[in-house]
């Protein structure tokens, strides 16, 4: 399953499925596959401009679907907020950091996960995804909270060195 | 159909074989076969060493597919890929609807491999691999696939354990190729 979320597109294969996107968009009319392969592309690209594009398009094929439909694009859903998670203001997904807006676009992908496995329970590619999101949530809550931790420990560092500083003063005077 | 969903888009995987002695690290790709898919996973046949083309031995339709999914095939991978065909749902004799010996012809033909098997008992599921795995090696030993070609599917890491000799060749660099 890490396969699968670390999966890259190759930049000629993005190309050739946003030129037919594109040349069905300008006679009017996308059809469904052209919008999922190009969405599938995209949410697999390494620019987070590109994923976000790609959500969009996942978001607007599963407001249309049927329930068997809704499977293949919930599961992408997931898979695209994961890949999310952490980009730079460039733009690139870079090296795993934690922030706020991480835990968000993974509690993202657990909701879309999860709707699809209330519709199918076993399916085993969305119980290891569920799994894998899981695991980096609470990851991530940890290096946060160690983080927070930290900044706790330093302001009480300070405040020691302020409250030594000020009794030292005081006994001068 | 319900308690056996298909595969959404694209799943990976790892298996490390025998084949002479030789440990074979297998990265198998399953690639979905609905027609969503299609388009976007032609691109995963590039520099693969092998496939298996899998139809349902229960439901007809599966099976006249095949030409059209050995067209994708043969165009998109190299010359020297080695391809098995496998006939699934062995254990349901008494739903079969393409007998053995249509299939077995069928894979004559269009020279490929052939076995039928069952994902739900496991048979012949290893050995499906094991097939494909030891004609890729037999490929290599006789000399038709050549290791150094970059769409060969194989990598040689002599550094494994007993390895080196697989081949005296240097080993083959080969980027972007997803394995």
């Amino acid at each position: 399953m890490e396969a699968v979320l670390s999966d890259v597109v190759a930049p000629e294969d993005l190309l050739k499925f946003e030129k037919k996107y594109n040349s069905e968009l300008v006679k009017g009319t996308v059809s469904k596959e052209t919008k999922f392969e190009y969405a599938w592309c995209l949410i697999r690209s390494k620019y987070t401009e590109d994923i976000k594009k790609g959500i969009v398009l996942l978001e607007e094929l599963v407001q249309k679907a049927s329930k068997d439909d809704s499977r293949d694009f919930l599961f992408y859903l997931a898979v695209a907020n994961y890949r999310l998670k952490v980009s730079d203001a460039s733009g690139f997904i870079v090296a795993k950091t934690p922030c706020e807006k991480c835990a968000l676009e993974y509690e993202k992908a657990l909701k879309f996960i999860r709707t699809l496995l209330r519709n199918e329970p076993g399916n085993k590619q969305a119980l290891e995804m569920e799994k894998l999101i899981d695991k980096a949530l609470k990851k991530d809550g940890l290096v946060g909270m160690a983080i927070v931790g930290g900044i706790g420990l330093g302001v009480a560092g300070l405040a020691g060195l302020i409250g030594l500083a000020v009794s030292k003063g005081a006994a001068k005077s | 159909m319900a308690d056996c969903p298909h595969t959404i888009g694209v799943e990976f995987g790892t298996r490390i074989i025998e084949v002479s002695g030789q440990k074979i690290k297998l990265q198998i790709w399953d690639t979905a076969g609905q027609e969503r898919f299609r388009a976007v996973t032609r691109s995963y046949y590039r520099g693969a060493a092998g496939a298996l083309m899998v139809y349902d031995i229960t439901r007809r339709s599966t099976y006249n597919h095949l030409s059209s999914w050995l067209t994708d095939a043969r165009n998109l991978t190299n010359p020297n890929t080695v391809i098995i065909l496998i006939g699934n749902k062995a254990d349901l004799e008494a739903q079969r609807d393409v007998t053995y010996e249509e299939a077995k012809q069928f894979a004559e033909e269009n020279g490929l491999l052939f076995l039928e098997a069952s994902a739900k008992t496991g048979e012949n599921v290893e050995d499906a691999f094991l097939e494909a795995a030891k004609k890729i090696y037999q490929n290599i030993q006789d000399g038709s696939l050549d290791l150094n070609a970059a769409e060969s599917g194989v990598q040689h890491k002599p550094s494994a354990p007993q390895g080196g000799r697989l081949t005296s060749e240097p080993q083959p660099q080969r980027e972007g190729c997803g394995c």
